[in-house]
């Protein structure tokens, strides 16, 4: 190490909004505050359970479940469809809260989640816990939710730490403390396990973080195979991932789309899947840059993923060929009749798109003109919003124009 | 004119109609006749044959034979008899053959039939080959119509139109679209989405064809023609017998005679005796004159089979149905009691009036019966097949087919399909009715898409599906057998015919019953293992219904695990009635049948020395063995000849034709003549039709006394079993399988007869369970999830070597990740380890999973496994879970033990008797129900539950079933709130009130 520099300890704040879609529904309407909240797509069917109040989860409510059996299971409680757009606005502006202290912030996709590395900013805006007290404090006012925070030397513990404190309350790790934090917690309360994973865990009574703890790597190895690093280093506190922007994390361009009920009409989810192509296009046009491979993910009803890709060696960002792309994917994603609940299209292995133009005119004509026709289509949705316009196979997504209002947003 | 080419839903997966819909349109659309000519079959050939005599069409038998992996197809039609035998033969090679091609394969059998055909190749092969043949047109010109039109012309052959349909009417095209997105395992909405649904016709008026063909008059006028050649309505070959082969030219009468004789001496001794002789000549006699010695030769040589060294070895059998009444039988020993001790009717089994041939149906072992079919279809190749069944869309089935096509997943479908046992007697209208209707789916969420699905499945319902083969029809006709019937070949590999047992019985086919039973199986390993303990038992002279002690133990109702007699019902039947005896019990087993609860509590007051009267003096003494009751099949016939003076075989008709399915029309005939016959013999006609209504109640589920005499002797060796060899017996009862109740109840069983249960254990356990003494010990089958090839693997290296350890037990027999597991958690390694720790098991199995892993284990010597860590063993619940989840039972405490609700103010089964008449709690585990249905049509349960000191009937009424019925699940514990009850010494639990423990 080099002299006169000194190892600072890390400290990582974890935020997380418990029930975010629910707490985002009680901002905008105070008075869902008073009584349980389900929310699930009402319109459809056969819709299932997106989110749940602390009181509906205790009724038995989880998400996932047939909206219809969670509306038996909880009889009182208010149903809601669900704001992506609204839950989205709201993380952006917690976000814009954690600007002021870091410019270290990890967050999810409307989940809640956000790490903050505030290590070596004491200077400026005090110690680390400070900073956690405050932000709750601001949250609370401008934004009209409560956060949980944790503190911890990395994401791990500050992610343990929040798990224990679960749905309110605030936790400290201090530095050197992490294993005997640890030590006597259930071991589902570490991230990153699999179900099986914590079966296996189960089937050898190692109940405790600190059970875990006990066995060397070259133990763990035999049970847990290339996992035996991970569990050791999680066991004892150690974790040295840092804490990544979503500029820093993208290595693709990723879009979701949920059906209200699921369904098994193939013209709807080829709309739905052009739909999806076209939003990616347009963002990898924005962004300059052509995709080499295009998944798509098949989610069925009976909690089955399926995913396929297909791949184009020279990349590209143009709507059509990205569509055929999805959908050759998509014939081989979809296999089997059981319905269908989510779609979504994964475009990766990104790179830039060359600038440089043609010597000659463009050979091919009709390329030449829907490039044309791209452009002039990009310039309206960048003006209006996306759903202005497509062609005539995609099908319209919802709309988010409305969905925020009500929500407080800087 | 006549409708050719017209799909039944015979053709599998693609006809919609049935045959009797079909002639029935084709007659209100003014046809003459029809040619119903289904894909590659004939299963439809007798409902078809029906239906025009019903509807006064004119048959034309026919089928479309189809080019195995292309799309050709022609239709032969049947001109006369050996057309028929030809278009069999045509069937039968489509099915069976190596390979099968049209260009090929049909001139040699074409003599006798008329083949239409749309392909000019195959035409003009067929017409040098000299094939009589025509140009199928289709229902209307086309494109290749006027290319084949031109063809016909030029050849000189005729060109008919044909209609070419799928369903009778085109309201059917959504039932058509169903049953293709079935046939193609996709669903409805993509099919019709990627325009893959096939182009349907539908069976129009012969206007419309008439009008299609305006432009080729004469088409309509050669079909006409054409039509009028195919003059066979179908086979007519009387009684086919099966061919004795063995009598090496003499008479199968002489031979029968000197075998039954043979046979009754070492039944009864070298002095036969009066009554012996008596019988045994009048039997002979009818036989004789019937013509049916052959058909108990062939049965005989069914039962005692050749062996390697040319003698003859006698099977395990208990012959059932009315052959037990049979003297000839008995002494042939394809039958086990003797009908002149228990006095059975020999005219039940064969009188001189009777028409139809009898069967002889006999149980083997079920786990040899297999092999006595396959030794059946060996001596008589090519004469000997198998009656299939043909397995039509129940509401279950057809829910969960057109769920599919919806794109439902199964877990989903399961979730209603598992919960609907009532569907078949419900009164509702509709199947989404009906189901709203039952109880047991009370929470069950039934929004769209299902309503539309329910509405599609309720047209399914009644279609078939696919062929099955019968559990254990054989025919074995004297000529080929694919002279007579269109023969394939089942999944399982054995011929079957293309006709189930009522298509057979019409064409005079006589089948004999070769069926499996597990209790055969009971007895024989029972006895095995008796013998093997140093027992001794000669089942020459054993004579178990003389046996006090077990006589007292069937007094008790102790009879769990034994043959027939196991039933919750039939438990307490025998309880009420305390007699314990042979006579009872064959009076017992039949008495108990759906809707007749109140002639079962009349019995046990009569048997107790109630007062009776005859049911009408006119009866006389027929039933007086029966206490005045109406018991056993033959009474329905007995009573008929005494009060209304029906005939032998008029009588025997009317038994006959209440277990059939389509019968409506047949006993409205009996009904008026036994009307008629009482009012000539003065019986008031309120008892009329008092005796009809009873006799009603013996439809489709009843015995004869001949067969529950038969069976009462296997239940009676069973009882005498359990009561002295109980180890042996409950050991056997489990390893056989299949008995009324789980493994679970019968580990309870075992328990409350005071055995030790001991875990599965891979250096001791056999495949199968042992018992001996008071212990048990379970067997590897139990353990689930181990195949076949491991338990070989196992077994072959435990005789070379027993298992030193877990690290040798793994690295000999190579169990697969389930296997070890299951095997670790059932405890069946806990002898490998010095602390029987399954934590620490589990630990090497991983271990020894990483070393094979990185190729170190797989040296000549045994590597040594590491040492686990000290890692504790894991908790007694735990450990009670898993070990229940692979086992499906515990071996040495009850799962109810470990249930919450435990304590003061709950009452254990065993105490139940000293609180009759009062209202009591407790917590009791539910094994199995029954569903009745009251005298009003409202559902009701009868309800088995037990706890570790006993077992419990429970009622559940109308009322209390409606409320909870949507809870009730087997293998669960619950809360019971109920009130004792005590009816002839047998104790019930009438349940109010009920929730999970």
């Amino acid at each position: 190490m080099a002299q006169g520099f000194t190892l600072r300890e890390r400290a990582v704040l974890h935020f997380n909004v418990a029930d975010f879609a629910v707490a985002v529904e009680r901002v905008a309407d105070s008075s869902l505050r008073r009584r349980p909240l389900i929310i699930a797509p009402l319109q459809a069917a056969r819709a299932v359970v997106y989110d749940m109040s602390e009181e509906a989860y205790g009724e038995g409510v989880r998400k996932g479940m047939a909206l219809r059996q969670a509306t038996r299971l909880c009889r009182g409680a208010a149903l809601l469809a669900p704001r992506v757009t609204l839950y989205d606005k709201a993380m952006r502006a917690f976000v814009k809260e954690l600007q002021g202290y870091s410019p270290l912030i990890e967050c999810g996709r409307a989940d809640g989640h956000f790490f903050v590395d505030v290590t070596g900013t004491h200077r400026l805006y005090g110690p680390a816990p400070d900073v956690g007290w405050r932000v709750r404090r601001q949250a609370r006012t401008s934004l009209g939710i409560n956060p949980i925070w944790t503190l911890g030397t990395s994401k791990l513990v500050a992610k343990v730490a929040s798990r224990l404190v679960k749905p309110v309350g605030e936790y400290i790790v201090t530095a050197g403390d992490e294993e005997r934090f640890l030590a006597p917690l259930p071991v589902h309360l570490l991230p990153g396990l699999s179900a099986q994973e914590l079966l296996k865990l189960q089937e050898f009574r190692l109940t405790t973080i600190g059970a875990l703890a006990q066995l060397n790597r070259h133990q763990l190895m035999v049970p847990f195979g290339r996992r035996c690093e991970y569990l050791h280093a999680a066991s004892h506190g150690v974790d040295d991932s840092r804490v990544c922007t979503p500029e820093g994390k993208a290595e693709g361009i990723d879009y979701e789309h949920v059906f209200a009920g699921d369904i098994n009409d193939q013209d709807l989810v080829e709309g739905v899947v052009a739909a999806l192509a076209g939003r990616a296009g347009f963002q990898l046009r924005m962004q300059r840059q052509v995709t080499r491979r295009v998944g798509i993910w098949l989610r069925y009803s009976d909690g089955a993923l399926v995913v396929r890709q297909a791949s184009c060696k020279a990349g590209t960002s143009e709507d059509i060929l990205l569509r055929e792309l999805a959908l050759t994917a998509l014939q081989c994603a979809w296999t089997r009749r059981v319905r269908i609940r989510s779609c979504r299209l994964v475009c990766d292995r990104l790179q830039r798109q060359s600038p440089q133009l043609s010597l000659f005119a463009e050979p091919d004509l009709r390329q030449f003109r829907q490039k044309k026709v791209s452009g002039a289509v990009d310039i309206l949705r960048s003006r209006f919003g996306h759903g202005v316009i497509g062609v005539g196979l995609q099908y319209p997504l919802a709309s988010s124009v409305d969905d925020s209002a009500g929500f407080p947003v800087h | 004119m006549f409708a050719l080419r017209v799909r039944s839903y015979y053709s599998l997966l693609q006809g919609t109609s049935s045959p009797a819909a079909l002639c029935r349109q084709a007659k209100q659309r003014g046809y003459s006749g029809l040619a119903i000519t289904d894909r590659d079959n004939l299963y439809g050939l007798w409902d078809f044959i029906k239906a025009c005599r019903h509807e006064g069409l004119q048959p034309i038998i026919g089928a479309e034979v189809s080019e195995p992996g292309s799309k050709k197809c022609i239709t032969c039609l049947v001109q006369n008899k050996i057309g028929y035998t030809n278009l069999c033969g045509l069937l039968t090679r489509r099915h069976m053959g190596q390979s099968f091609t049209l260009m090929d394969d049909v001139a040699s059998l074409a003599t006798g039939l008329l083949v239409l055909c749309r392909d000019t190749s195959l035409l003009q092969k067929y017409i040098e080959q000299g094939v009589q043949v025509a140009a199928d047109l289709g229902a209307c010109p086309s494109g290749p119509g006027r290319t084949l039109h031109t063809f016909a012309l030029n050849h000189g052959i005729a060109a008919v139109a044909t209609a070419d349909s799928d369903m009778s009417q085109e309201s059917d095209r959504q039932l058509s679209y169903l049953l293709q997105a079935i046939r193609a395992g996709s669903t409805i909405s993509r099919l019709v989405q990627q325009q893959m649904m096939e182009d349907l016709n539908w069976l129009a008026g012969p206007e419309a064809y008439r009008h299609n063909f305006a432009i080729w008059p004469e088409v309509v006028a050669a079909t006409e023609k054409l039509c009028k050649t195919c003059t066979f309505t179908g086979p007519d070959f009387g009684v086919v017998m099966p061919p004795w082969w063995g009598g090496e030219g003499r008479q199968p009468a002489l031979v029968l005679r000197e075998k039954a004789y043979r046979g009754a001496r070492r039944r009864y001794g070298d002095d036969l005796g009066e009554p012996v002789i008596e019988r045994l000549e009048h039997e002979l006699k009818v036989i004789e004159n019937m013509g049916f010695s052959a058909y108990f030769l062939v049965v005989r040589d069914i039962v005692h089979r050749k062996g390697a060294d040319g003698k003859r070895k006698k099977r395990r059998i208990c012959g059932r149905g009315s052959g037990a009444a049979s003297l000839v039988a008995y002494c042939l020993e394809i039958t086990n009691v003797c009908p002149i001790r228990y006095n059975l009717y020999f005219e039940r089994f064969l009188n001189p009036g009777r028409t139809d041939p009898p069967d002889i149906d006999i149980d083997f072992s079920w786990d040899e019966r297999d092999e006595v079919l396959a030794d059946v279809l060996q001596d008589y190749a090519g004469h000997a097949a198998m009656v299939c069944n043909h397995v039509f869309f129940q509401p279950r089935m057809a829910i969960r087919e057109t769920a599919k096509t919806f794109g439902l997943p199964d877990g989903e479908i399961s979730r209603l399909t598992k919960r609907m046992p009532w569907v078949h007697s419900s009164r509702a209208e509709n199947l989404e009715q009906c189901l709203s209707s039952l109880p047991s789916l009370k929470d069950q969420d039934l929004s769209p898409p299902w309503p539309e699905v329910l509405a599609l499945a309720q047209n399914l319902i009644g279609v078939p599906r696919y062929l099955s083969v019968h559990p254990g029809g054989v025919i074995i006709t004297p000529e080929p057998i694919a002279h007579y019937v269109p023969v394939e070949r089942a999944a399982k590999g054995v011929p079957i015919i293309q006709w189930e047992k009522d298509g057979a019985e019409e064409a005079g086919l006589v089948k004999i019953d070769l069926l499996g039973n597990r209790s055969l199986g009971v007895i024989r390993d029972t006895l095995v293992a008796v013998r093997a303990g140093g027992g001794c038992l000669d089942e020459l002279t054993w004579q178990p219904e003389d046996d006090p002690a077990t006589r007292m133990s069937v007094a008790e109702g102790a009879t769990m695990g034994c043959f027939y007699i196991e039933s919750p019902a039939m438990r307490l039947l025998e309880k009420k009635a305390g007699t314990g005896d042979f006579e009872q019990l064959v009076i017992q087993s039949s008495i108990i049948r759906p809707a007749a609860n109140e002639f079962v509590r009349e019995y046990v007051r009569r048997l107790h020395g109630g007062s009776w009267q005859p049911l009408c003096p006119q009866i006389g003494d027929v039933l007086d063995d029966t206490f005045g009751l109406m018991v056993y099949q033959e009474d329905v016939s007995k009573v008929a000849v005494a009060l209304a003076g029906f005939s032998h075989s008029d009588a025997d008709g009317l038994r006959k034709i209440m277990s059939k399915k389509d019968k409506v029309h047949r006993l409205q005939h009996y009904k008026n003549m036994f009307f008629a016959g009482c009012i000539r013999r003065h019986v008031d006609p309120v008892e009329v039709e008092r005796m009809w209504q009873m006799m009603m109640s013996f439809d489709g589920y009843s015995f004869c006394k001949p067969h529950s005499a038969s069976y009462a002797r296997v239940s009676f060796q069973a009882a005498y079993l359990k009561r002295h060899y109980p180890a042996e017996f409950m050991a056997a009862v489990i390893a056989n399988q299949g008995g009324y109740y789980s493994t679970f109840a019968y580990v309870s069983e075992a328990k409350r007869l005071g055995l030790k249960i001991s875990h599965p254990d891979v250096r001791t356990s056999k495949i199968s369970w042992t018992g001996k003494k008071d212990r048990i010990l379970v067997g590897l089958q139990s353990v689930h999830g181990l195949s076949a090839g491991f338990l070989d693997r196992l077994v072959r290296a435990r005789d070379q070597e027993p298992f030193h350890d877990s690290g040798d037990f793994f690295r000999r027999t190579q169990p697969a990740d389930n296997e070890a597991r299951a095997l670790i958690h059932a405890g069946a390694l806990d002898s490998l380890h010095p602390e029987s720790n399954r934590t620490a098991l589990l630990w090497q199995w991983a271990s020894f999973q990483r070393l094979l892993h990185d190729k170190r284990c797989l040296s000549l010597f045994a590597a040594k496994l590491p040492p686990a860590p000290p890692l504790p063993p894991p908790d007694t619940k735990s450990a009670l879970r898993r070990e229940y989840e692979i086992l499906g039972f515990l071996c040495d405490c009850h799962p109810v033990q470990f249930l919450p609700q435990q304590g003061q103010g709950l009452v254990k089964v065993a105490a139940l008797p000293d609180r009759v008449g009062q209202r009591v709690q407790l917590v009791a585990w539910l094994l199995t129900g029954k569903l009745v249905s009251t005298r009003t049509g409202e559902v009701m349960e009868f309800l088995t539950f037990e706890d570790e000191t006993g077992q419990l009937e429970t009622t559940f009424f109308p009322e209390v079933y409606q409320r909870h019925a949507h809870m009730l699940r087997s293998g669960r514990g619950y809360l019971l709130t109920g009130m004792v009850e005590m009816d002839f010494g047998a104790l019930t639990l009438t349940v109010d009130t009920i929730r999970s423990a």
